[in-house]
């Protein structure tokens, strides 16, 4: 029996001969695999502008939880979309809102449910800020320690961080410190904000007004920095907690205790639990967010997180990347044709060759592992040519929908991506195409008769 | 000369063109001892090359039978038949059948290719056979390069490659002039004579086999006609 040395080397020598002939087929590989992986390339990189776009917002792995039916219209409809258990729950008669509120208290029980990591009520204040001439009403948000190195907070144009949640900080958006100092908005930084807010006192029961009177109070905060983008609308709900000006959690709690926002607040009992209109769940890791959204459900309230959005996106880039992969698909057959062509030309060329390796000891796996070798190693070729090839071709679409989408005031981005996985894959998928290619005729060789070989001209 | 290498017994080979029966061989019984020069003679269709192509298991045979050092060769498989090709059997043609893209060194080191020899020892003793052969200076020569005398040589070489006890030669100086045939059959001769090798000669010229073998069975329609010492 030949080595597997002996056979590639006679394969590859066997491809030397007709070099035209095995450049054009390897050629018409190299195109299918380029147009296969080009296609699937593009698929990932439009997913990775979509998607990966919102993984960078670290909004993967939070859930907003509200009370029942607090979620508004559209919103409450995409908070039911959990699945088959999810509505199960519901259809079993969760607890309804009147017995269920998002207070402190349930604050602490979510805290302790599997693979939750952070509960932090989404605090969202209207408050006037003031610093020098510069006067605007905003609604400031609180931001947890935990947010510390995600999403917008990855990047500060100046300062950094909050150090500490119980300090008197607060972190501006970019374009808010420019509303405040045009020119020199790095300066901001150390500098005290005025927060001015409407608060209630509770006037003497003989009083004649009798309850509640509401005077204008403030606090100052210090900017402890400034953050590039602001991405406040991509999160429902406020998941996100990223406003215009963000608080330390103490901070925001201090002001949440006794700031009136309607005239409802007003009548609030000060000696009931405070209840929160939304908290935001953070989970260990993101693959548990649609466990812990069940469990939110089974204990009465509404949840609603950015996978159930993304979900669709998703199955509909599965079904992007499937048609793309279809349309790939057709060069590269066209190109295993092409492969059956050279290699059965090759066979009517080589019979008498044929015919003399089986009288002199040749098996028919000897002559069918030649063949096959000669197709892999077409496709070994095809595969690396096409691959750099789509690569090229990658670069020079991304090159000029890059300075398009520039022009037109876009972030730039990659749209086609060609990951190891799919150089690999390419690789791997175009000695297998090749093989198949290949199996007829090299069985056809295989079966020659001999003595009728012997007597081909 | 007492040990049968080559037996037949009763040996048919018969083919069908359209609804014509051929009977190429219709009941050959002979043996071909050790060592033995055997010249099978006939005209052509007589039958003497399906014997010979059986006796290489390159075809199979119709009924009767077929032995190789006593193993049956019509029960052996097709791998089984490829190793006989490899090991026990040399083929040499009259066309020569050298692969015309190989050196001649590459032509005589493909049949120890097929038998999983290594490269180095395979190339150390193709040089070897060629060189035996007069052809120390052709082996990177292509068979176009070489004359028909030469390229004969480089087909015995290949024969010769993986050591087999019997060799089959397929009218080997039908392509040659005269004094190159003479050489030829001389150099089956002295393989004959000095290394043992068990040769069957397929010849049409009876006086170039009775010069050079032990023994001419001559054959007619596929039938035995004559035994001849």
């Amino acid at each position: 029996m030949m080595t597997l040395e002996d056979s590639i080397g006679l394969s590859l020598r066997n491809l030397r001969q007709s070099k035209l002939r095995t450049t054009l087929t390897t050629l018409g590989v190299a195109i299918g695999i380029a147009s296969l992986s080009g296609m699937i390339s593009l698929g990932i990189g439009l997913q990775d502008q979509v998607v990966g776009r919102f993984m960078q917002s670290g909004l993967f792995g939070n859930i907003t939880v509200t009370e029942q039916s607090d979620l508004p219209g559209a919103l409450a409809q995409l908070g039911q979309r959990g699945g088959p258990r999810a509505r199960g729950v519901r259809a079993g008669g969760a607890p309804g809102r009147s017995e269920v509120r998002l207070d402190d208290d349930a604050i602490r029980r979510i805290s302790q449910l599997q693979h939750v990591r952070e509960v932090t009520p989404n605090l969202r204040l209207p408050v006037e800020v003031s610093l020098g001439e510069f006067s605007s009403p905003v609604v400031a948000t609180a931001t947890p320690m935990s947010s510390k190195g995600e999403g917008t907070f990855q990047t500060f144009s100046y300062g950094e961080f909050f150090r500490s949640e119980s300090d008197n900080d607060c972190m501006l958006t970019l374009d808010m410190a420019t509303r405040i100092a045009e020119k020199d908005t790095g300066s901001l930084i150390g500098k005290k904000l005025t927060l001015s807010y409407a608060a209630s006192q509770k006037t003497p029961s003989d009083s004649i007004a009798g309850g509640f009177q509401v005077h204008r109070t403030g606090l100052q905060c210090r900017i402890a920095g400034i953050v590039e983008r602001n991405p406040g609308a991509v999160g429902p709900g406020g998941a996100l907690s990223v406003s215009g000006v963000m608080l330390t959690m103490g901070l925001a709690r201090a002001i949440d205790l006794d700031i009136v926002t309607s005239p409802q607040s007003l009548l609030r009992d000060p000696e009931a639990a405070k209840t929160y209109a939304a908290v935001t769940v953070k989970v260990k890791q993101s693959q548990y967010t649609q466990d812990v959204e069940d469990d939110l459900r089974r204990m009465g309230f509404q949840a609603f997180s950015i996978d159930d959005a993304l979900r669709g996106a998703k199955n509909a880039f599965i079904v992007l990347d499937i048609f793309l992969s279809l349309i790939g698909s057709i060069a590269l057959t066209v190109s295993s044709l092409g492969i059956v062509n050279t290699m059965v030309m090759s066979i009517l060329e080589r019979t008498r060759e044929i015919g003399i390796m089986k009288a002199i000891g040749a098996s028919d796996n000897d002559i069918r592992w030649i063949f096959l070798g000669e197709a892999s190693a077409i496709g070994v070729m095809g595969g690396f040519v096409g691959i750099a090839l789509s690569w090229v071709v990658g670069h020079v679409i991304n090159f000029g929908a890059n300075i398009y989408i520039q022009n037109q005031g876009g972030t730039p981005g990659d749209l086609f991506s060609l990951p190891l996985w799919l150089i690999a894959g390419a690789l791997v998928f175009s000695i297998l195409v090749s093989l198949g290619a290949g199996s007829y005729p090299a069985s056809r060789a295989a079966k020659l008769d001999p003595i009728q070989s012997l007597r081909h001209d | 000369m007492t040990t049968g290498v080559v037996k037949c017994q009763d040996l048919k080979k018969h083919y069908r063109i359209g609804n014509t029966v051929v009977r190429a061989l219709d009941g050959v019984s002979t043996t071909v001892f050790e060592k033995e020069f055997v010249a099978l003679l006939g005209r052509s269709g007589s039958g003497k090359s399906t014997l010979l192509n059986l006796i290489a298991g390159l075809d199979h045979p119709t009924s009767g039978s077929l032995q190789i050092d006593g193993v049956e060769l019509a029960a052996m498989s097709a791998e089984e038949l490829s190793r006989h090709r490899q090991r026990s059997i040399g083929i040499i043609f009259q066309s020569f059948n050298l692969i015309s893209s190989m050196t001649a060194l590459e032509n005589v080191a493909l049949s120890m290719t097929f038998a999983g020899i290594s490269k180095r020892e395979r190339e150390a003793r193709a040089a070897h056979l060629l060189e035996s052969m007069g052809l120390a200076g052709r082996q990177t020569h292509r068979p176009k390069e070489l004359s028909g005398g030469e390229q004969q040589r480089v087909a015995i070489s290949r024969a010769l490659a993986n050591n087999p006890r019997v060799l089959l030669a397929d009218e080997p100086t039908g392509n040659l002039d005269s004094r190159t045939a003479t050489e030829i059959m001389e150099v089956l001769k002295d393989l004959n004579v000095r290394e043992g090798k068990t040769v069957i000669l397929v010849s049409h010229d009876a006086k170039l086999a009775a010069q050079y073998a032990h023994r001419t069975i001559a054959l007619m329609d596929g039938l035995v006609q004559e035994s001849a010492s």
